[in-house]
């Protein structure tokens, strides 16, 4: 009975004895001590129990240092001035001698200091903020109240089958809470289907996510600030996280074949975001959303002049994404870590992988963690100085083999230099190194030196990227541009031409396509570059676009849950935009693109959100 | 706010008992004589014994009760008994108890608890300490959820020095614990005991324990446990017996309110609206409510014309609510405290919904305007004497406009600030605190008034009448006390809790105080001579928050147990028990119209429940004969859970509109 044991907690003899040898009586007879210690317990949960009232009625859950105060106060006892900690009070432990000792850590402090630093900030005054909890019995999904669907209750719709969740839908099917969505009654002879409700939007949704995806995607930047911003921090948003979802992966999809680097960014910035809601259980749809960043990672080519565009930052950021999702949702069933550090491992290996692809791959691992830089890529280091100095040297390079083997340097160095500081020992030995790490040997080894001299000092690194996981850890919710300069948006002045460069691309292609089955004929409009550029960005890597012809374009929606990135072949792709017309080009002005990307990809999404409703009445009969 | 002179005066004359007043005396002399024999002065001794003509035996008697040394005291522990017959004489009654008839297994098994507190302190008593710990530590885990508390505290007094200052201890020492048995397992028991010579229990039965029969069919376990959970046991049956008054007061001159409210036309934008009392429907005024006490029994302000106005606005007010069923929920406006650093403790909102008066841990009381109108000072002395009295927005002319802001901050108290009480009119706040001290303070002048000096220790709650001039206080001096506003001493003393007063409200009849205590009973008090008029048990924890119904019927409680309880007032029974809440409960609320219970607490949620619905169950016939089933279903109870982001609820309050407003402080998670 651990209970019990706490109940019966005392002060030790041995305590005692130590007290007052501190207090100078060092002979102290055994019988005293242990007398005197008992009588402290008591005196002691006596004061505790006192003070525990006074927790109580200053309505707080932890006892603090002023509750005791009181305690001794009303006992007549002058109270123990000086302690004001207002966390629990840090005991150290420390043993020796045979002895064992918990102590509370005095630093010492120095006045000079003290008097000298500026004075800290007042903190902030008291406020009062009103909101509506509940109005006529319906709670408002508002940002001040907590998410209606709680990410437990998330889960466990997914988790449990359709008779565990029947007094759920009861339960909240009386009381219409999400968003204005009128209560949906279920008939009691329904009970066997599953119920749509989930996944029917009501307007407001309807027209909320169509002004945030025009706006993540949109020309914008103010506007897409704050669509980030809403979608990061509005609890409302569960219900439509499956067309967020498929609107992501399919953008991806669409954007990386067009090479549309701008978007992509976009895209990857609302994952971000919609990875910042701390209300939304992610889970469910990491299938779509982890081929889409490890797509941004890796893919070959991610924009128009390779040579002169900036994705590498969207490569980085996209690693960190990657880095994020792992340390977020990996567990031991769904293995996210080791099965992406596959992924990556296995672009490393390939021999024919272009530069970019390398780029990638280094990045998300480097971003995993010094674990997995040791592990991983530090081995590969010989092979991979090969590439560089085939990008460098070899003939028949052009200029964009040599800016990309030097980004790639750069980014080993800026990642694995720290690791090697710590692995090989001090005399850093330009040969040796050379030996070990091949055509990269000479530029580590001056970049380890560097470190080493500068042992506080973090060496200006050759890229401009700083610490890995800043961006993603800072709890704080603000406006992307704002605050971080490391997201891809930094990058924006170096690309200014990121909109028009489809305006005077001449192999920009709009397409028309019509969905076969839906009556209303919706009409779609999709680019699409050169067949030249297309067919060789399908790289072997990338998890989802299966190869292209020229003429046509698939999009694939695969039913699996899990994620599979590897092996597509495995679940029966559905095809739902399949019509080809021949290609008419035409010069459109930057707005038009951007907009007529818009539509693209908002009838994309909904002909997803066709697909997941599909899916689900194709379920019915198994439940 | 002016009473008639003799307020005071009255009360005391109706306070009047004679056979207190001879006690008084006795003990007086009795504590004189002691002294003297103290001193040595044997001849004065003998002189005044002689003189008042005191018994030797009432002395001792005194002596007895008011010695502070153990010995005298826990003499009735004193038992040469071999320690190892306890453990025996123990597991022979839970046997006895486990063989019993079924129905009167619950029953009896009540006595397990009283006889293990006393077992225990018997074997401190007599030093035995290893067995003594011993005996704890294998049957401390038999007794029920709700002891363990107790247990907890009791496990601390292991020497016999220990127990002179255990609460606890006290408490068990004076008082006897009572346990309500049907005659037929009382017999049964008694049998039981004589047969077996159990003298162990026998004697800690008739030493230690109260034990009320009563005729009839043994109670079943769930009506036990209901009512259990009280530090000294149950209530007495008698202890119910007395009669409440606990009808509303008759509503004086309606014809005049009727003028007034056409005149409320024009001072409708007055500043400070005054309403003194809560709002009552205008068909309960003609008809007197046959429960409800003598205007006079208890003496109240006469009505001023101020006053009159801001209840006829009050009415007209009311005249607008929403009527709140299980249908139509209420709206709920909830006021986040931010960054308030666990500092914020008490809030409470005016009458009339404008104010917000805050209590905090750094000795503060701040006042908020949650209306637009700002608050603002009045002018002083000098200027006030340049404003024209007859003007007819002199009340608007007194106010310093240079002074308007949000909120005010009063300075004062010298510890955490507990509680805090608008006045009915709302022109003034009241604030208790840790210092031991009551203040008054003026909404006008947003100063000190008067301070309260009576608890000598921390003063864990306060509320004003509902009429104004009154108020209460409690404490944790396991006292409360009533006063008038106009005298620093208090009119009564309301005593008889075993451990802390957590809570103190008045009844709407102004008659009647009710007390939440620690000792997890609750008792109400009547004003008039300060005698305890009923007891109810059945809490599991302190009582941290009490509301009576608008009529008066009704009484709603709730604590660190996390449930609320319903009680009825005629006879003191339970009527409702409603659980939902998963941590301390720190406020309840009736709903303007009584049919809906609104609470609020460490959970982070509100909760609204259908308390129509728990009377309605439970109407006043069939209370005409034995205690009511008590209804504790969640699902057709709970209307409705309203969770907020980690935002304790410290204080719910229906608006005379019936919108609901909440408030608490938000605590950010890192």
């Amino acid at each position: 009975m651990s209970n019990k044991e706490k109940a019966r907690a005392t002060i030790t003899s041995e305590s005692i004895k130590t007290i007052a040898e501190s207090l100078g009586v060092s002979q102290i007879p055994e019988e005293a001590t242990k007398i005197i210690a008992e009588d402290v317990s008591f005196r002691l949960k006596q004061i505790v129990q006192d003070a525990a009232k006074f927790m109580t009625h200053g309505r707080r859950k932890k006892l603090s240092v002023s509750d005791i105060d009181a305690a001794l106060r009303v006992k007549n006892v002058e109270p123990l001035y000086g302690f004001t900690a207002q966390e629990s009070i840090p005991f150290r432990f420390a043993s020796g001698g045979g002895r064992e000792l918990h102590f509370v850590e005095e630093k010492e402090i120095d006045l000079q200091e003290l008097i000298s630093t500026p004075l800290q900030k007042i903190p902030l005054g008291v406020s009062i903020k009103s909101h509506w909890l509940c109005i006529e019995g319906v709670q408002p999904a508002i940002p001040e109240n907590p998410p209606p669907v709680g990410k437990d209750q998330q889960k466990n719709e997914i988790t449990k089958n359709i008779h565990n969740r029947k007094p759920l839908e009861e339960e909240t099917g009386g009381k219409p809470n999400k968003l204005g969505l009128t209560g949906k009654s279920l008939a009691s002879d329904v009970i066997k289907l599953k119920p749509v409700v989930t996944h029917e939007l009501s307007v407001e949704q309807q027209l909320y996510y169509k002004e945030i995806t025009e706006s993540c995607v949109g020309s914008s930047e103010n506007r897409r600030s704050e669509a980030l911003q809403s979608l990061a921090t509005d609890p409302g948003l569960y219900q439509m996280l499956p067309r967020f979802s498929a609107f992501i992966s399919e953008g991806v999809k669409v954007n990386v074949v067009q090479n549309n680097l701008a978007l992509l960014i976009y895209l990857m910035r609302m994952v971000k975001a919609v990875m910042d809601n701390t209300s939304l259980y992610l889970e469910k749809y990491l299938h779509e959303l982890v081929p889409a960043v490890l797509t941004c990672i890796v893919s070959k080519q991610l924009c128009q002049r390779p040579e002169a565009d900036n994705h590498w930052a969207l490569r980085d950021f996209g690693s960190r994404l990657m880095a994020s999702i792992c340390k977020k949702f990996s567990t031991t069933t769904n293995n996210i870590q080791s099965r992406i550090t596959k992924t990556f491992d296995s672009s490393l290996n390939n021999p024919k992988a272009p530069i970019s692809t390398l780029y990638g791959a280094v990045s998300g691992l480097c971003e995993t963690g010094p674990e997995v830089v040791r592990t991983i890529v530090i081995p590969k280091m010989p092979s991979l100085s090969e590439r560089v100095q085939m990008s460098v040297e070899g003939t028949m390079v052009t200029s964009v083999d040599k800016v990309s083997a030097e980004h790639l340097k750069n980014l080993i160095l800026k990642h694995c230099g720290p690791i090697i500081k710590h692995l090989r020992d001090q005399p850093d030995i330009v040969d040796s190194y050379e030996r070990d790490y091949g055509y990269l040997g000479t530029s580590l080894c001056e970049y380890v030196t560097r470190l080493r001299t500068q042992p506080n000092a973090q060496p200006p690194p050759p890229a401009s990227t700083g610490k890995p996981s800043l961006s993603f850890t800072t709890p704080k919710q603000t406006t992307i541009i704002a605050s971080s300069p490391r997201t891809p948006t930094s990058y924006m002045p170096t690309t200014p031409t990121l909109l028009s460069t489809t305006s005077h691309h001449p192999a920009s292609i709009h397409r028309t396509f019509s969905l076969p089955g839906s009556a209303s004929q919706t009409k779609m409009l999709l680019l699409s570059s050169t067949p030249k550029s297309t067919a060789p960005t399908i790289t072997p890597p990338k998890p989802m676009v299966s190869p292209t012809t020229p003429t046509q374009n698939f999009v694939k929606v695969y039913n699996n849950p899990h994620m599979t990135p590897q092996r597509p072949a495995t679940s029966k792709p559905q095809f739902i935009v399949m019509s080809s017309t021949p290609p008419t080009s035409s010069q459109t002005s930057p707005l038009a693109t951007s907009s007529a990307a818009t539509s693209m990809l908002m009838s994309l999404a909904q002909a997803a959100t066709m697909q997941v409703e599909t899916k689900d009445i194709k379920e019915e009969p198994m439940e | 706010m002016e009473a008639p002179e003799d307020t005071k005066e009255n009360i005391l004359k109706n306070g009047d008992d004679t056979e207190q007043q001879k006690q008084m005396d006795k003990n007086t002399l009795a504590a004189v004589l002691q002294f003297l024999q103290k001193n040595n002065l044997k001849e004065t001794a003998a002189l005044l014994k002689k003189e008042a003509d005191v018994k030797e035996k009432d002395i001792q008697h005194n002596e007895a009760s008011n010695n502070q040394d153990v010995s005298s005291v826990l003499s009735a522990y004193n038992n040469e008994s071999d320690p190892t017959f306890y453990h025996e004489h123990y597991n022979n009654l839970m046997q006895f108890i486990e063989d019993s008839l079924d129905v009167q297994k619950s029953e009896l098994s009540q006595m397990l608890y009283p006889v293990f507190v006393h077992m225990y302190l018997e074997l401190v008593y007599n030093d035995h300490e290893n067995q003594a710990k011993h005996f704890f530590d294998e049957y401390s885990k038999e007794q029920e959820e709700y002891h363990q508390e107790d247990l907890t505290k009791l496990s601390v007094v292991t020497k016999k020095d220990h127990m002179t200052k255990n609460e606890l201890m006290v408490c068990f020492r004076t008082s006897k614990y009572v346990i309500r048995l049907s005659r037929d397992s009382y017999q049964s028991l008694r049998r039981y005991l004589k047969d077996k010579q159990n003298s162990t229990v026998l004697t800690i039965l008739e030493d230690h324990l109260y034990v009320d029969v009563f005729d009839g069919m043994p109670r079943n376990k769930e009506q036990i446990s209901a009512k259990a959970g009280g530090m000294v046991g149950e209530a007495r049956r008698d202890a119910n017996k007395s009669k409440v008054y606990f009808g509303l007061l008759k509503e004086p001159d309606i014809n005049l309110q009727l003028d007034d409210e056409e005149e409320s036309g024009e001072g409708d934008d007055k500043p400070k609206k005054k309403k003194p009392k809560k709002d009552s429907l205008s068909s309960k005024k003609n008809k007197p409510d046959p429960n409800a006490p003598p205007n006079t029994r208890v003496p109240l302000p006469e009505l001023k014309d101020s006053d009159k106005l801001a209840r006829a606005i009050a009415l007209r007010e009311s005249l607008k609510r929403i009527r709140l069923a299980a249908d139509s929920l209420p709206s709920i406006c909830f006021y986040s405290f931010l960054n308030a650093y666990d500092g914020l403790i008490s809030t409470d909102i005016s009458d009339d919904s404008s104010m917000m008066a805050c209590g905090f841990a750094d000795s503060c009381v701040r006042v908020w305007s949650v209306t637009p109108k700002k608050l603002r000072n009045m002018k002083a002395a000098k200027q006030l004497d340049a404003i024209d009295k007859e003007a007819e927005d002199v009340l608007e002319r007194i106010m310093d406009e240079r002074t308007a802001s949000e909120y005010k901050t009063m300075l004062g108290h010298s510890g955490p600030v507990y509680s805090t009480c608008f006045s009915p009119d709302k022109s003034f706040v009241l604030s208790s605190s840790e210092d031991g001290t009551v203040r008054l303070w003026s909404t006008y002048t947003y100063t000190n008034l008067v301070c309260y000096k009576g608890h000598n220790y921390p003063v864990w709650d306060s509320c004003f009448g509902p009429y104004g001039h009154y108020f209460a206080s409690a404490g944790a001096d396991r006292m409360a006390r009533l006063w008038a506003t106009e005298y620093h001493q208090p009119l009564r003393l309301f005593s008889g809790h075993f451990s802390d007063v957590d809570s103190v409200r008045f009844h709407p009849n102004s008659n009647y105080v009710v007390t939440g205590s620690s000792d997890r009973t609750i008792r109400l008090w009547d004003v008039t001579d300060g005698k305890c008029v009923r007891i109810l048990t059945g809490h599991k924890g302190s009582i941290l928050s009490l509301a009576f119904s608008p009529d008066g019927h009704y009484l709603a409680s709730a604590g660190t147990d996390n449930k609320v309880l319903l009680w009825e007032m005629r006879h003191g029974y339970l009527l409702g028990e409603l659980k939902g809440h998963t941590d301390s409960v720190y406020s309840v609320s009736f709903s303007r119209d009584g049919n809906i219970l609104a609470s609020g607490g460490a959970d982070y949620s509100v909760k609204l429940w259908d308390a129509q619905k728990v009377f309605k169950d439970s109407s006043f016939d069939d209370l005409a004969g034995a205690q009511p089933s008590v209804i504790s279903g969640t699902d057709e109870l709970l209307l409705g859970s309203y969770p907020t982001k980690t935002t304790s609820v410290h204080h719910v309050h229906f608006t005379r509109r019936n919108l609901l407003l909440a408030a608490g402080p938000y605590t950010a998670t890192s």
